[in-house]
């Protein structure tokens, strides 16, 4: 039996100890906000927090988030209210929209340990998450304007 | 008028020693004469063969040169890089995707080593893991050394983390991150002998006295 | 809570986005969702009018991320006078009541525009009688907007009006007049994105995000190379698996493959894991087949050969060979594109469910109707016991509109009397695409003496699209359609030629096509010409593109062009517009002052699916040799653009996916099988590569819309390659580029 928290609700769950959190997320607990993008984290289209701390869900084996707190997309906000989701949307940023809940958990994580990055934090931080749509100048004027920093 | 048709560029590579040296005749030494017989790719020399090495200094730099055959393999190379990205692969190539050192060697917020990096190597996925996987710091930076530069850094408490040499044996024989280096998974060829070996190595390095191969001594 | 809106929350199924203030509410069909049957006024399949004042508008065609649910409802709102903050959006089933649904060849708004606003259009004018009825005044003197009729200073909410003009005969499409344009408020502007609240939350629901109950996880094996076949297999290892459930043989497919499944063996497990690792413990040995041999290097080879010899002439004017023979100068450069797989970020997954004589298919799809028949076919139902529902799709890029995966789904769901979800692996998608045609072209000119074009000659060879459907192994000249026969070209003697090229794949069509080789060697032809002359390439592209006139099929050699489907005389090739794109692109970057600038630009500039689209590009190059775009501008004229922020996005985002294939390229093939299976090997641009700025101007015009989608993409590739050769002075006429991009080394003169 694994135990963990998702999204603030703690669950117990009967499965394969190696199996990763991607699928745990999506096959097991329904919460498909998290995306399958390439299975080797490689895309980042898997991305979670676990205590805070980005994952690739998609090779993260369940068990590693035993006893701990997973935060999906799902949980960033109750309503949408993230500044990163307002900023994704202020600025239109999705096309198809599949990576976006990793962009945005992937960016949340450099928002909650550096309040106001700089433009080469944000590229370092999201240099792991594929965008095929190409949103990517709308992404990083997004998280500069979550993180309300004006841009030139 | 036809124009060629623009060659591509030869990457340089940073290191020429490091691949394919397990193939080449080992250095003797002129003390102490014998020696060592020929190394087989994936195989360590046994420490017996050392034994052979009378002059006790000679035996010394033999057998660390023989370590270094694991410590210039890419198995390891590629996470003591001498710049801000770990490398992959059999040819420095840069590891994809794109990541940095980070303060602490762990990577930086949105992708640190333990974003993607787990505790060990996975059935499906290809992304190598071993416990507490991070880049070994600047000052233990590999890429672009001889045996003998690595030698003088493994020995220095400055540049080794503050390490007894005993503690330099213990390292290598068993740190679980150094293990990767010979279980590294799909398909991906390991250093050469096992960490055993290389433990072995290490101690009777140690023992005899700890000393640097010469200048320009290649395994 | 009225019957409606229960009636509405029961069939949403509970998948419905949270209403934004001021967003219209986006519903994804779920489980058995009908469209609209609650009570209320439908005038056309488009429409639907609750009596509750809810309106739900029916969007036709496929969300792949060019903003089509933002647009095409926006559309028909604003021509019916309805206030998108009270409009509910539902994706249309694959149905023929809707007429063509295939989303594809950047077409949605210009062959749905007349259609939607005539429909929107229709539903303002019953709602007007509606009112002008109650009113006892005439039709005339009522206003319908912001969601209800006016007469003066009184009105009716659409919803007060619906019983009633439920009651009205629909009148005559041909009858029903739309506004004058100036009289639409919201559409020709920016439109708000109406999905991406539910995107952001996680809560926007693709093929793989639908569940049902006792679902099955479908993971296939299938034979690496096209044609091949298991020869013999064992499962034993696979079934050992927890939780995989069954072993299927999916039956090997006969030429000419089309939409049909792969063949293989599917595991069918309890959830995705499983069934990927049952896939692992397979043991299978393959039959290659026919196309065992295949090896793109030797192709490519193959190919050079195909174009060095005399093909089939499929645009002629004038005397080619003549003119060659006296020119006074002969430039000829041969160039190659490499297959190039889609790769959108969700791979190939569709849900089906076969179950008291009806199968049910959920499925990310461009082609609804399409895939409704592929999905009876496979399983031998009539088409009337199959419904497809269309999830949002994670970007498709043309692959989607392949129907093998939907095929699969509908084969399992079937074989197993389970809902059954075929999970395609990003190593499946890699593997088993159908690749845009690989090319090889090789253009001749003949220059005078003062280094003018007095001859052009243009060979292509590709396998083309027909390959995938019909045994062909040359292109028609209806392929050259894209770049070649309906290029103009202000030289006296022209000639463009078909070569023979072989299929060894499926080969299918991606964003753009075949505009995207075709693009590249005339543009890059077109530069090095200039350079040779010493001359600006922006002042030789327009020499070259002649003086503005529309241009005649007897200008261009040829005897018709499909022209995207779309006429000649709504859609001409106006070369004024060609020239007014490169214009604006150029002064945008500043193009006369690059060299006090400081700067090394490229341009280069296309039209495809009947939209000019010209791209000029910065490039600079590190220490290391690593050329790096470090800023866009893209001029578009793509006549009336209805949504003009998603119109703005489609070219940011043509210019990330053009430097894709540009700077990291291309499917390969060794023993008939693809080399590259991830994206390790299968590089993408990612967003350190992204130029600083991506500036994007759409033109102002009144002409017939033209496409959005995919015109941005052809200009990319040859606006890089010829600023990458005004930087080093190597030209390179293959892509991608070698190395990634790097280049340590610089061309003389």
């Amino acid at each position: 039996m694994i135990m963990l928290k998702v999204n603030g609700e703690a669950r117990e769950l009967d499965v394969d100890p190696e199996m990763p959190l991607l699928w745990v997320l999506r096959d097991v607990l329904g919460l498909t906000g998290t995306k399958y993008g390439c299975g080797q984290a490689q895309c980042g289209a898997c991305t979670v927090h676990l205590d805070g701390e980005v994952v690739r869900s998609c090779v993260t084996p369940v068990r590693r988030a035993a006893g701990r707190a997973v935060t999906t997309i799902e949980g960033l906000s109750p309503d949408g209210s993230h500044p990163l989701q307002r900023a994704w949307c202020d600025l239109a940023v999705p096309q198809c929209g599949f990576c976006q809940a990793g962009q945005i958990m992937t960016a949340a994580a450099l928002l909650a340990s550096n309040p106001k990055p700089r433009d080469a934090d944000i590229e370092r931080c999201l240099a792991g998450n594929i965008c095929r749509c190409g949103t990517y100048t709308r992404i990083r004027a997004a998280v500069k304007r979550a993180a309300q920093i004006s841009e030139e | 008028m036809r124009e060629p048709r623009a060659a591509p560029v030869l990457v340089v590579a940073v290191i020429a020693l490091a691949c394919g040296c397990t193939r080449r005749q080992p250095e003797t030494t002129s003390k102490g004469g014998a020696s060592l017989s020929q190394a087989s790719s994936g195989g360590l020399r046994r420490p017996e063969e050392f034994a052979q090495i009378a002059d006790r200094a000679a035996r010394s730099r033999a057998l660390f040169l023989e370590a270094s055959r694991v410590f210039l393999h890419p198995r390891c190379v590629n996470c003591h890089p001498n710049g801000d990205t770990p490398h992959q692969g059999m040819d420095l190539s840069v590891h994809d995707p794109p990541v940095v050192r980070g303060p602490d060697d762990k990577g930086v917020a949105g992708v640190q080593c333990s974003s993607c990096h787990q505790d060990h190597n996975l059935e499906l996925a290809r992304v190598p893991g071993a416990p507490d996987w991070h880049l070994a710091p600047r000052a233990m930076a590999w890429v672009g050394k001889n045996p003998r530069e690595i030698c003088e850094q493994m020995k220095d408490p400055a540049r080794n983390g503050g390490r007894t040499l005993a503690q330099i044996v213990d390292h290598n024989a068993h740190d679980r991150l150094v293990a990767w280096g010979w279980n590294p998974g799909h398909g991906r060829e390991p250093a050469p002998g096992t960490q055993e070996q290389l433990g072995q190595l290490v101690a009777d390095w140690v023992a005899s006295g700890a000393e640097c191969p010469n200048e320009g001594a290649t395994p | 809570m009225t019957t409606t809106r229960r009636a509405f929350l029961e069939y949403s199924g509970g998948l419905a986005v949270a209403f934004i203030a001021g967003r219209a509410l986006a519903v994804m069909p779920g489980k058995g969702q009908a469209i609209a049957t609650a009570p209320g006024f439908d005038p056309n399949v488009f429409v639907h009018v609750a009596t509750d004042g809810w309106v739900t508008l029916v969007c036709h065609r496929s969300e792949m991320g060019q903003g089509v649910r933002s647009t095409l409802p926006a559309l028909l709102a604003d021509e019916m006078g309805a206030d998108m903050a009270r409009v509910k959006i539902a994706q249309a089933d694959g149905d023929k009541k809707y007429g063509d649904q295939k989303t594809d060849g950047s077409s949605s708004i210009r062959n749905g525009y007349d259609d939607l606003r005539r429909a929107g259009a229709t539903a303002r004018t019953m709602l007007v009688a509606a009112a002008a009825r109650r009113w006892n005044v005439s039709p005339n003197s009522c206003e319908a907007r912001d969601h209800a009729v006016f007469h003066g200073k009184r009105s009716l909410g659409f919803g007060e009006l619906a019983a009633e003009a439920a009651k009205l005969p629909v009148p005559d499409p041909g009858d029903v007049k739309v506004r004058p344009r100036s009289e639409l408020r919201h559409v020709f502007r920016d439109l708000p994105l109406v999905d991406a609240p539910a995107i952001v939350a996680g809560k926007a629901q693709f093929g793989a995000d639908i569940r049902l109950p006792g679902m099955l996880v479908a993971v296939i094996a299938r034979p690496p190379v096209v044609g091949g076949r298991v020869a013999r297999y064992d499962g034993k290892r696979a079934l050992a698996i927890p939780g995989v459930k069954r072993l299927v043989e999916i039956p090997t497919p006969k030429p000419p493959y089309g939409f049909q499944p792969w063949g293989g063996i599917a595991v069918l497990a309890e959830n995705t894991w499983a069934a990927m690792r049952g896939r692992g413990a397979l043991e299978i040995e393959w039959d290659a087949g026919e196309n065992a041999d295949y090896d793109s290097d030797r192709y490519r080879v193959e190919l050079s050969k195909s174009v060095r010899a005399p093909g089939t002439v499929a645009r002629n004017v004038g005397d080619v060979d003549g003119a060659l023979s006296k020119a006074a100068r002969v430039a000829e450069a041969e160039y190659h594109v490499p297959h190039l797989a889609h790769v959108p970020m969700e791979p190939p997954a569709a849900v089906a469910q076969v179950k008291d004589g009806k199968c049910e298919v959920w499925a990310p799809t461009q082609y609804p109707q399409e895939a409704r028949t592929e999905a009876a076919k496979t399983i031998g139902f009539s088409e009337d016991r199959v419904q497809v529902h269309v999830t949002f799709l994670g970007g498709a890029f043309g692959r989607k509109a392949k129907s093998d995966f939907v095929a699969e789904a509908a084969f399992l769901a079937r074989e197993a009397d389970q809902a059954v979800r075929v999970q395609w692996t990003r190593e499946d998608d890699i593997h088993h695409d159908y690749y845009n045609a690989v090319n090889t072209q090789l253009l001749t000119a003949g220059l005078d003496e003062r280094g003018k074009l007095v001859a052009w000659r243009l060979r292509t060879a590709f396998p083309p699209i027909s390959s995938t459907f019909k045994p062909t192994n040359q292109p028609s000249a209806g392929d050259l359609q894209q770049g070649i026969t309906d290029r103009p070209l202000a030289v006296a003697n022209v000639r463009a030629e078909t070569c023979r090229a072989d299929a060894h794949v499926r080969i299918g069509w991606l964003r753009s096509v075949y505009n995207i080789f075709h693009a590249f060697s005339v543009n890059s032809f077109i530069d090095e010409i200039a350079h040779a002359r010493g001359a600006d390439p922006r002042d030789v592209q327009l020499e070259i593109l002649g003086p503005d006139r529309i241009v005649t099929l007897a200008e261009l050699g040829v005897d018709e062009l499909s022209n995207y489907g779309d006429s000649l005389e709504k859609h001409p090739i106006d070369t004024a517009r060609w020239r007014r794109v490169i214009e604006r692109a150029t002064t945008m970057a500043r193009w006369d002052q690059r060299r006090a600038d400081g700067r090394v630009l490229g341009l280069a500039a296309h039209r495809s699916f009947l939209t000019y689209v010209a791209v000029v590009v910065s490039v600079v190059r590190n220490g290391d040799g690593q050329i790096a775009v470090d800023e866009a501008w893209v001029a578009a004229d793509a006549g009336i653009v209805v949504n003009r922020e998603r119109a703005r996005s489609q070219m940011e985002g043509a210019v990330i996916f053009g430097m894709s294939h540009t700077f990291h390229g291309g499917a390969t093939m060794k023993h008939g099988a693809t080399v590259q299976s991830g994206f390790h090997d299968y590089r993408l641009a990612r967003i350190a590569e992204a130029p600083n700025r991506i500036s994007v101007d759409i033109a102002q015009s009144d002409a017939p819309p033209g496409g959005i989608g995919e015109p941005g993409v052809p200009p990319v590739a040859p606006a890089i390659a010829n600023a990458v050769f005004a930087l080093t002075g190597l030209r390179f006429r293959e892509l991608p580029l070698p190395d990634g991009g790097r280049v340590l080394k610089s061309g003389g003169p």
